[in-house]
């Protein structure tokens, strides 16, 4: 999701300097958040140094706008999906262990709302999945922001393992590259283990 | 983004903020000058004309707007309110858009263009206190206050174009530069009040309906401090707040001037405006829910359930309290999900509600029962197949 990007602009004013990438080749595992998940990617993808949160990291293939896809590993109970960074102001809503996988879908749109600070994001068809052989929900979403109103499509599946969430979410515009690329990101989620 | 939409924020953050630290002149609107509200009104000068040419392309691309609240009913309504405020004869110089934008916020830009947010549908509690703010807005507008304002900027900056480099920016947080940049004088905010409060007691709205509002707003931000033990930010001036700060004395003075107009002979219409907003309170709630304010949206549930409970309210409320979720707040969900079923007229959702809520506090079989319940009434759900799976049914 954009949402880092702008989370970026709007506090610092400008996009984060010094920005790095690697690039994640197809067909090898790599390691994820702190050896936290490995995935192999079938593809190869570019990983972002900067970081959603101190649980999460950042992919892409074209540039964020056109794909992003977000890991969360192991979010302890009391902590917020993105940094809480307006905390005062508009703090987000916290994980809690005791949540049901239903709650995490609220979670997530709830974060995201407030985040991207728009009212257009509904959650669509919510199914039962399974994470790295752990039960888990899978969920598809659209939204669209104030003044860039191009609809954007997102996936994610969420997971609690051992009272830590697990999330892994792809995003990307509504018009041609969510279907290009969501079949790939179903089979990256397929190859995730958590614990490393 | 495109320019315009910029351009467009930048003047509507003209029309949202008041303490300014230059000091507009407000006589531009000599008594020669046609009023912009004038049928046929057209641009005077060359600021003017190009405003409105940058506010006619915005307008084009707010048509199409994602955001856009397109219900014919709600919008006649609204229109209907604003016509009766400033009178038939001036409301056809205004064209209202009805944004789904859950913070409280109105505008109107110098074409005629009114943007008014679903935030403020959802605070006010009836058609008098919404004239109020319909009636400032036009008063910004009949008074020429943004193109004042906008001489004054091109005067000293060319500020609009530093806003165009800045890059990926949403128009929310657009908005806070913007409205850091562009003030209305604390003159020109008086000017419209107190516009709005002629047009309020001439047209047969009670006018202390205005003060009544900052009364409520200054009651929802000491809410929602107190739910996040934080000092109240009804006095400071920051962010949306900023728009229209010094809440207290303009409390005052409203309330003083309305005195002056006597009480008699004015209505407040809060049975049309429940009447009217019913279909759309479930939606603005939802949307306010989900902001994780629970100290403002609880304020804004009691004041709306001031004439009773209603199913619907009580869904909010259990899903409120379900999504904060802290020490007792499960139970009180529950208890409010099974007073929303106890009046009969309660959706699907209130079952799905009250089933999570209970299968979270660990009424394992019961809240597996109140998922059936949710799934044989609304067996087209998106999520069918997870509330299936959780209700044991599959």
């Amino acid at each position: 999701m954009r949402l880092f990007f702008l989370l970026s602009i709007i506090l610092t004013g400008a996009a984060p300097a010094a920005a790095g990438w690697k690039i994640m080749p197809a067909g090898t595992a790599a390691s994820v958040v702190d050896e936290k998940l490995t995935v192999t990617p079938s593809q190869r993808w570019n990983r972002w140094s900067s970081r959603p949160s101190d649980y999460g990291e950042i992919w892409t293939i074209d540039g964020l706008s056109l794909n992003e896809l977000s890991f969360f590993a192991g979010i302890p109970s009391g902590k917020t999906i993105y940094h809480d960074r307006q905390s005062k102001r508009r703090p987000l809503p916290k994980f809690r262990s005791n949540m049901l996988l239903t709650d995490i879908v609220e979670l997530f749109e709830s974060t995201n709302r407030i985040v991207l600070q728009t009212s257009l994001f509904e959650v669509g068809e919510t199914i039962p999945a399974k994470l790295s052989g752990h039960d888990a929900v899978r969920f598809r979403y659209s939204y669209a922001i104030q003044g860039d109103e191009l609809k954007r499509n997102g996936e994610a599946v969420a997971a609690i393992v051992d009272g830590k969430l697990y999330l892994v979410n792809f995003v990307a515009p509504a018009i041609h590259y969510f279907d290009r690329d969501i079949d790939n990101f179903q089979k990256l989620v397929d190859t995730i283990k958590i614990g490393g | 983004m495109t320019k315009n939409t910029l351009l467009f924020f930048a003047v509507a953050a003209l029309m949202l903020s008041p303490l300014a630290s230059f000091g507009a002149s407000s006589s531009a609107t000599a008594a020669s000058r046609p009023l912009p509200s004038a049928i046929g009104y057209e641009p005077q000068d060359e600021d003017e004309r190009g405003l409105w040419l940058q506010m006619d392309e915005f307008e084009r691309d707010l048509k199409n707007s994602k955001l856009l609240i397109k219900d014919p009913q709600l919008n006649t309504y609204v229109r209907g309110v604003l016509c009766r405020t400033v009178g038939a004869e001036r409301c056809g110089a205004a064209r209202i858009y009805i944004m789904r934008t859950p913070y409280f916020n109105a505008s109107m830009a110098p074409n005629g263009v009114m943007m008014v947010w679903s935030g403020l549908l959802l605070r006010v509690r009836n058609e008098a206190e919404l004239a109020s703010v319909l009636g400032h807005e036009f008063g910004h507008f009949e008074n020429q206050h943004s193109l004042q304002s906008f001489r004054d900027i091109r005067a000293k900056t060319d500020a609009i174009a530093w806003l165009s480099l800045v890059p990926g920016v949403g128009n929310l947080a657009r908005f806070s530069i913007v409205g850091s940049l562009f003030k209305f004088n604390r003159q020109m905010e008086r000017e419209a009040d107190l516009i709005s409060l002629d047009y309020m007691a001439a047209n047969g709205y009670d006018p202390m309906a205005a003060s009544t509002i900052w009364g409520q707003l200054r009651g929802e931000m000491d809410a929602t401090a107190k739910a996040r033990k934080q000092r109240s930010r009804k006095d400071m001036n920051f962010g949306f707040w900023a728009t229209h700060p010094n809440t207290k004395e303009r409390m005052e003075y409203l309330r003083k001037a309305a005195e002056k107009k006597g009480s008699v002979g004015f209505t407040d219409g809060a049975k049309k405006y429940r009447k009217a907003m019913t279909k759309w309170w479930p939606r603005l709630m939802d949307d306010q829910i989900k902001l994780n304010d629970f100290g403002a949206t609880e304020f804004l549930l009691q004041q709306l359930a001031s004439e009773g409970w209603t199913s619907d309210l009580l869904f909010a409320r259990g899903e409120l309290y379900r999504a904060r979720a802290k020490k007792d707040d499960l139970v009180k969900a529950i208890g409010f999900y099974r007073q929303a079923i106890a009046k009969r007229d309660a959706k699907a959702e209130v079952w799905r509600g009250l089933g999570l809520a209970l299968l979270r506090s660990g009424a394992k079989v019961e809240g597996r029962a109140a998922l059936r319940k949710y799934l044989s009434r609304d067996p087209e759900a998106d999520d069918n197949a997870m509330i299936a799976l959780m209700a044991g049914s599959k």
